[in-house]
């Protein structure tokens, strides 16, 4: 078991997602952030898909009930185990009585804490993943909350220390241009693309809302629903563009201004409030390049991974 | 035909999903759906797609493996040329509905509106035959086509911060049944307890783009 102590701003269990009930109007869920989520796994012997515990912007803590094997990755929110510091992308042996916390995220805003077997949990639509809009998925269907106890496999054994490094980060996010184009006229994918935007307090896991002075992107288009999913960039009347996330809605009826490319979804994932962002329009053959680059980084580490284990 | 020899628009959306528009098509809009639903179904005997999401005369797909989107882009464009609108041929559920009352506190409003009286709209409204275009704004919840225009009624000037599970409502020219407890700004004017969603059910959604619906009597509560 793991004691929720303090789940900070939002902490929930995740895995890779619920997929193939989009068309039901059920959203995706799952990790903001596959790719910390996935070596935090790996790191601790954990298939990818396995329950992960997502933390946001930090200010958390759990406590171990049993001896186990953790990995944190993504944003680091300087934690400690019992007031030791310990670093994303390495995995750890906890003793049974351990306390986990975490400060603030300096960069980044999610951070995953991947447990060796992962989190004893029950699949709704072949996920654990929490879905908080809809109410189902994890313990049960809300954020972790104090006092929640985590059911995990007890392990201790002996598990050699391994590290891993990310994928490097970008700050400039490449978009895939939209199919409403000719409505919106060519200033808005300037503008768009030529802007700086924040983002702002009103975002979370369905959506992040952007900002900026001097919008210029006012419309008064309606269209018929079309479907979105995660990384379309809706634009709303009042000319704040609307990215969606996991937890976003399967249908909308706002103009499209593109959509984030597959590589850098989760790179945007992990802006928090505050953060400004800036967007470059890219070709197709550009994000399938980078969604290449990413795989062989995960491919890398598998290799990597693989010798340690023979040696 | 003329839908056969015009053609929607089919547009990459991302490296691994596609989009079918026919908004821009003039034709009647209940027989494009109908393609839609079509569409889907011939889409489905694929295990290419990880998600196959129709909504208002559109289709997106969203593909497993990304190198094959120009072709799944070219046999989209195939397919639509070759689907009749009747290929699909979608389930018929009956909603059985408790009327007025608690269980539709708008029902007076509606009726006034429109110069019904309560029983004329509980009946415009149950002799309707719905037909569900598509799923979308929260799990299970069915955008029908088939509002009787003697019920169109515009939306509440200020929105229910909960309308419950389960409410049957009316919103501009359409109506619809809340799966879920939620906002919104429809008038309810009735009450079913059929079971829209459950997430432990396999299917978790009874219904499903492309079935079609009545709405049954079961008692006016007047």
């Amino acid at each position: 078991m793991i004691t929720v102590i303090k789940p900070g701003m939002q902490m929930t269990i995740q895995d890779l997602g619920r997929h193939g009930y989009r068309h039901l109007g059920i959203a995706q869920s799952g990790a903001l952030d596959p790719y910390a989520m996935i070596i935090a796994n790996r790191l601790v012997g954990n298939d990818d898909n396995q329950s992960v515990i997502e933390i946001t912007l930090g200010l958390a803590q759990l406590q171990f009930q049993c001896a186990t094997v953790i990995a944190l990755h993504g944003a680091d929110m300087q934690a400690k185990l019992d007031g030791v510091s310990i670093y994303p992308g390495w995995s750890y042996p906890v003793e049974q009585g351990q306390t986990l916390t975490f400060a603030t995220a300096r960069q980044g805003f999610r951070s995953y804490l991947a447990i060796k077997g992962g989190i004893d949990c029950h699949a709704v639509m072949n996920s654990t993943a929490t879905d908080i809009a809809a109410g189902f998925g994890g313990l049960t269907g809300a954020p972790l909350q104090a006092n929640d106890q985590v059911p995990i496999t007890p392990f201790d054994g002996n598990w050699p220390q391994r590290g891993a490094i990310a994928p490097a980060k970008r700050s400039v996010i490449r978009v895939h241009s939209g199919p409403h184009q000719q409505l919106l006229s060519q200033q808005f994918s300037d503008f768009f693309a030529q802007t700086k935007w924040q983002v702002s307090p009103q975002s979370n896991r369905m959506g992040v809302r952007l900002s900026t002075e001097h919008n210029q992107l006012m419309h008064t288009h309606s269209l018929p629903s079309l479907a979105v999913s995660p990384g379309s960039i809706q634009l709303t009347p009042s000319g704040e563009p609307i990215v969606l996330l996991n937890d976003g809605q399967t249908t909308g009826g706002y103009p499209l201004l593109g959509t984030i490319i597959s590589a850098d979804q989760h790179q945007f994932a992990q802006l928090k409030p505050g953060d400004f962002v800036i967007f470059e329009f890219v070709n197709l053959a550009a994000a399938n390049t980078a969604q290449r680059k990413l795989d062989a980084h995960l491919q890398q580490l598998t290799i990597a991974l693989k010798n340690l284990s023979i040696r | 035909m003329d839908q056969q020899t015009i053609s929607p628009t089919i547009s990459v959306l991302s490296n691994n999903s596609i989009l079918l528009d026919a908004t821009a098509l003039n034709d009647d809009s209940l027989s494009i759906q109908k393609k839609i639903w079509a569409l889907v179904q011939q889409c489905n005997t694929s295990d290419a797609f990880i998600d196959v999401v129709p909504a208002m005369h559109s289709l997106t797909v969203y593909l497993i493996d990304p190198t094959s989107l120009a072709h799944w882009q070219a046999q989209l464009a195939l397919w639509w040329a070759n689907i009749n609108p009747h290929d699909y041929q979608g389930k018929h559920h009956k909603i059985i509905t408790q009327y007025g009352g608690d269980y539709g506190p708008d029902l007076d409003y509606v009726a006034e509106y429109h110069n019904l009286s309560l029983q004329q709209v509980i009946d415009i409204h149950s002799q309707g035959h719905y037909q569900v275009l598509f799923l979308g704004f929260q799990p299970g919840f069915a955008y029908l086509h088939g509002l009787n225009s003697q019920l169109h009624t515009p939306r509440r000037a200020q929105p229910r911060t909960r309308v419950p599970k389960g409410s049957v409502a009316i919103g501009a020219n359409q109506t619809a049944i809340y799966p879920a407890d939620s906002p919104g700004g429809w008038h309810i004017i009735g009450h079913s307890d059929f079971a829209l969603f459950d997430s432990e059910n396999t299917p978790p959604c009874a219904i499903q783009p492309g079935d079609t619906l009545q709405f049954v009597t079961k008692e006016s509560v007047l």
